[in-house]
Parts: C-alpha cells; sequence; structure tokens
C-alpha cells in the first residue's frame, strides 16, 4: 500500500479539481453546477485522507485527516441541502433552474 | 478484535500482505474510472444520466478510501455521497422538470474556463511531483482509534459542524416553506 505513490493520488485530485472547475465555470444549469462543486469539493477531501495516511504520526497512524474529512463531509451534505433548497425556491419563483435567471437579489 | 479491514473484499485490502501489483492496479483502473466518470457528469446532456454518472464518480472514490486503508470513510462516503446525495439530486431533477428526460441546451464551451482549468491542473501536479515520496508505513487502526481522534483532537470541529448544520437546515427549510408569492 505504501508503494503507491503519493503523487499519483495528488495528480488525480488536481486532475478532478479542473474538471469540477470546468463544470463550475461552464454549466448554466443549478444542478449541475452543484454537481460539479461536489467534484471539486470531493477532490480535496481525498487529498486529505491520502495526505493523513502518508505521513501520519505513529501514535495516530493518519487518523488525523481522516478526521478533518469526516466533518468535510458532513459539510458538503450540508451544503448539497441548502443548494437544492435553493434550486426549489428558484424553480418556484422563475419556473426554472438556470442561473442566469437567479437575478432576484439584483438592483 | 475483529477490525473493519477483515471485513473488506480481499481485491481491495490493503492490509501488508495483498500484492502491489494488485494495488496499483486498483489504483490506476479506478483513477480512469473517477476521470472519466467526472467528465461524463458534466458533459452528458441528459440530468438523470448525470445522476447515474456522479453516483458512480461517488463509489470510485470510496474505492479509493478503501485502497488507502481508510475503510471507515469509504462506508461513509458509500452512505452520505452514492446514497443521501445521490438521491438528492435526483429529487431535485424531479421535482424541477416537467419531463424527466429532457435534454440540456448545449452551452459553448468557450476556450477560457477549459483553459483555467488545464492551468490550475499543470500547477497543481507539478507541484505535486516535487513531494518527496514517503516510506511511512500504514498500520491498520481499529475504528475506535479514529473516534477517539475525532471525539477527542477535533470535538471543537465537530461542534462548529454541528453550528454551521443547524442554521443551514434551518434556512433550507425557510427556503422552501409554502406560503411564498
Amino acid at each position: 500500500m505504501t508503494d503507491l505513490p503519493l503523487a499519483g493520488f495528488l495528480a488525480l485530485s488536481a486532475v478532478l479539481l479542473g474538471v469540477g472547475l470546468f463544470g463550475i465555470l461552464t454549466r448554466r444549469n443549478f444542478i449541475l453546477l452543484l454537481i460539479a462543486i461536489e467534484v471539486a469539493m470531493n477532490s480535496a477531501i481525498l487529498n486529505f485522507v491520502v495526505f493523513g495516511s502518508y505521513w501520519g504520526t505513529v501514535p495516530t497512524h493518519g487518523l488525523e485527516g481522516q478526521s478533518v474529512a469526516v466533518v468535510l463531509v458532513g459539510l458538503a451534505a450540508t451544503e448539497v441541502a441548502v443548494g437544492l433548497a435553493i434550486v426549489l425556491a428558484l424553480n418556484r419563483l422563475r419556473g426554472s433552474i438556470n442561473v442566469a435567471e437567479a437575478t432576484v437579489l439584483k438592483l | 478484535m475483529r477490525h473493519l479491514h477483515q471485513c473488506v473484499p480481499q481485491g481491495l485490502s490493503v492490509l501488508g500482505d495483498s500484492p502491489v501489483i494488485l494495488d496499483l492496479l486498483a489504483f490506476l483502473v479506478l483513477a480512469v474510472t473517477a476521470v472519466v466518470s467526472a467528465i461524463a457528469a458534466l458533459v452528458v446532456r441528459e440530468l438523470v444520466h448525470t445522476i447515474i454518472w456522479v453516483a458512480l464518480f461517488f463509489v470510485t472514490l470510496a474505492g479509493f478510501y478503501f485502497l488507502v486503508s481508510a475503510p471507515f470513510l469509504g462506508v461513509l462516503q458509500l452512505g452520505v455521497y452514492a446514497g443521501a446525495v445521490t438521491i438528492l439530486l435526483l429529487f431535485g431533477v424531479m421535482v424541477t422538470r416537467k419531463r424527466i428526460f429532457a435534454r440540456e441546451a448545449a452551452t459553448g464551451l468557450g476556450p477560457a474556463p477549459i483553459a483555467l482549468a488545464l492551468l490550475i491542473v499543470v500547477v497543481l501536479a507539478t507541484a505535486a511531483s516535487t513531494i518527496p515520496a514517503s516510506t511511512t508505513q500504514i498500520t491498520e487502526y481499529p475504528v475506535s482509534a479514529l473516534s477517539y481522534t475525532l471525539f477527542n483532537q477535533y470535538g471543537a470541529w465537530l461542534l462548529l459542524l454541528g453550528l454551521v448544520m443547524l442554521p443551514a437546515l434551518a434556512g433550507a427549510i425557510y427556503l422552501v416553506r409554502e406560503g411564498r408569492e
């Protein structure tokens, strides 16, 4: 296990972050936007776990990274719940979930 | 004491006794699947297909967690992401469209977003290549050790998460409540 290259995980995480960023920048559908944010967030969580596993100190066996990851998973799930509530409210208000139509707060 | 590790199928097991080649093969297959499913989820035109691809992406990440000896987090990923978040997204698709399989309008892929994403990937990959390989041995641990670390060292973080979650859920209920015009 320890022979798996750390750089491989980091490169994978970078690619996933790039994919998520690309989705955030190009998609106009609110649900697709949420999914792109989740992809980027998952790449960050994977980084926490992998760094923790590789550089964990002996008494805790790298469990710090996993502890942070548990907190982040909860945070990301909360974010999806709030995001979907906004999707429902936007759909009720505008009849569409295109982010370009979310102009309620504009002056 | 029976650890969670021993319940994981042998192919995914990362105990010292599994061959290195097998782990490397699993890593490569999982990495390719993760990248392909993530791209497919954001590129396919039908939202329901997007949900299916993103579910595959979440399951693949759970595979990574089993691979790096984090079985608890793998199970959490399967439960929270592959289970709850996927169903929540599907529910969102279901209630916001008139036809479930309606296609998305194609959006023009401008060169700027792709260039920016590629730039980020190149910068991060360059930084990753400078990190020396670590030789720390990953030892198996009882899940109780994770709970000890989580609730002692990171107890304040958990409380903070609760403090964030409560207003977030109240706000979500406020947003979708009946009687708004």
